[in-house]
């Protein structure tokens, strides 16, 4: 049964002119779509194929190409099969519709990517902090973001080889097998 | 009977003169029997921030069973004598060991397990894990490992256990004789108005443990930016109302 389902979704979804359709495997579909039509895709798959559940909405930050990627994962318990949605919008001003209407789960991953990404998303319920709620920086996820120099900007390090390892050493303890030994 | 009533169970210290003179001869049997005893009954708060937490579990149960070496979990920072920080500590989880560790009452230990809290681990670039943990609070031992065995975790504990037997492990004092240097640690990643519920200050007092390095600039901006506490408001159902009555939507187009 759900084989069949398959093959009549796939034959559904490679009609559409706009969108491009992959299919991976049994299990997984690929979908790239434009941001505009993306709401009205996942109403398509939600209302006649039984895509009812949201599993995750992921963000791609693509900062050479100046945009974000949303992959929306969505499942059905009908054809046991998996959509991804993947569309791309622009970084700059990095605004996007809520699907908060269609899946209410949304409101939990557009908030966490409103967060790591500071991609805001219109309608969403809650858009406050929700992790990182001591967190003063900007959002951390973003490519513009340099983890490492924040970091070595923010905290001190430990001496590698301090005076009680050499201590440690003397007395013929310490590290036994160095790393150059093993390579 | 009335012989053993004249004991001295407890020595006044003279800690103004700074030399600490002991003139029973029984005291220092006194000091080992305690210490002994204090080795033997170890109370030990899991704090299990990182994913070294998964190998006590096995450590405490039945497979390595800490508790033949007297060492057992407790639920609360008041009755516990070890804090157990198992792995990478994030910087809004170092502020709740804070708090846990000034509640709990000394002599205290504290353990890290895990390279996470010697060097920052495999997590070193994240911008939300702390790195050194001794930078805010005395540890007494390192476990390094990524994850160590329960063997590790253990022998550890064991070496803790000789340390408190042997009188060496005093690191906790270093909290008050220092306070200073750590707070200074800590305010430079929580901010200058960062203050918790415990007065340190008074406790170093009390333990009579005050040196020249538990007061200095960062003491003074503490004392500068502390409220005194207040109880919490206890409501049921208005908090509630308040945030229903509201609409979120408006509020985000502002
Ligand atoms: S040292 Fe390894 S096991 Fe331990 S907290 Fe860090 S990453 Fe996890």
């Amino acid at each position: 049964m759900s084989k069949e389902l398959n093959l009549w979704l796939d034959d559904l979804l490679k009609d559409i002119k706009i969108i491009q359709f992959k299919r991976k495997n049994s299990r997984r579909v690929r979908i790239d779509i434009a941001p505009e039509a993306l709401p009205a895709l996942l109403e398509l798959l939600q209302g006649r194929a039984s895509y009812v559940h949201l599993s995750a909405i992921t963000c791609v930050d693509w900062i050479e190409d100046d945009e974000f990627e949303l992959v929306y994962h969505v499942w059905s318990y009908e054809t046991n099969s998996l959509v991804s949605a993947h569309t791309r919008i622009s970084r700059d001003p990095g605004v996007y519709l809520s699907v908060y209407d269609l899946y209410t789960p949304a409101a939990f991953f557009e908030r966490d990517i409103h967060e790591m990404f500071g991609l805001y998303f219109e309608g969403s319920p809650d858009m406050e902090k929700f992790i990182l709620t001591e967190w003063n920086g900007p959002p951390p996820m973003r490519k513009d973001f340099d983890s490492e120099a924040f970091v070595n900007q923010t905290f001190s390090w430990e001496e590698y080889h301090p005076q009680w390892l050499k201590d440690i050493e003397a007395e013929g303890g310490g590290i036994t097998t160095r790393p150059e030994d093993v390579r | 009977m009335n012989e053993l009533d004249k004991i001295p169970v407890r020595q006044e210290l003279s800690v103004a003169e700074g030399n600490v003179k002991r003139s029973n001869p029984l005291a220092n049997v006194f000091d080992e029997l305690v210490r002994f005893c204090q080795s033997r009954s170890m109370f030990m708060l899991h704090y299990c921030t990182g994913c070294g937490a998964i190998e006590l579990p096995p450590a405490m149960t039945s497979r390595f069973d800490m508790e033949r070496l007297g060492i057992q979990p407790m639920v609360t920072p008041r009755q516990a004598d070890i804090l157990l920080i198992t792995g990478y500590v994030s910087v809004k989880t170092l502020k709740r060991i804070i708090l846990t560790y000034e509640q709990m009452p000394s002599p205290k230990y504290v353990i890290g397990i895990c390279s996470c809290t010697v060097n920052g681990g495999m997590y070193w670039q994240s911008y939300a894990t702390a790195k050194v943990l001794k930078e805010y609070l005395p540890v007494d031992i390192y476990i390094a490992g990524c994850m160590p065995r329960p063997e590790a975790v253990i022998s550890g504990l064991r070496d803790l256990m000789g340390d408190i037997k042997s009188g060496r492990a005093d690191n906790w004092k270093r909290y008050f004789q220092n306070y200073d240097h750590y707070l200074g640690n800590q305010q430079k990643l929580f901010g200058e108005d960062w203050q918790t519920p415990t007065d340190i200050i008074a406790e170093a007092e009390h333990y009579g443990l005050m040196t020249d390095q538990t007061l200095g600039e960062h003491t003074a901006l503490l004392q500068k930016h502390q409220q005194p506490l207040e109880a919490l408001e206890f409501s049921l159902g208005e908090k509630r109302e308040k945030i229903q009555g509201e609409n979120p939507r408006e509020k985000n187009n502002e």
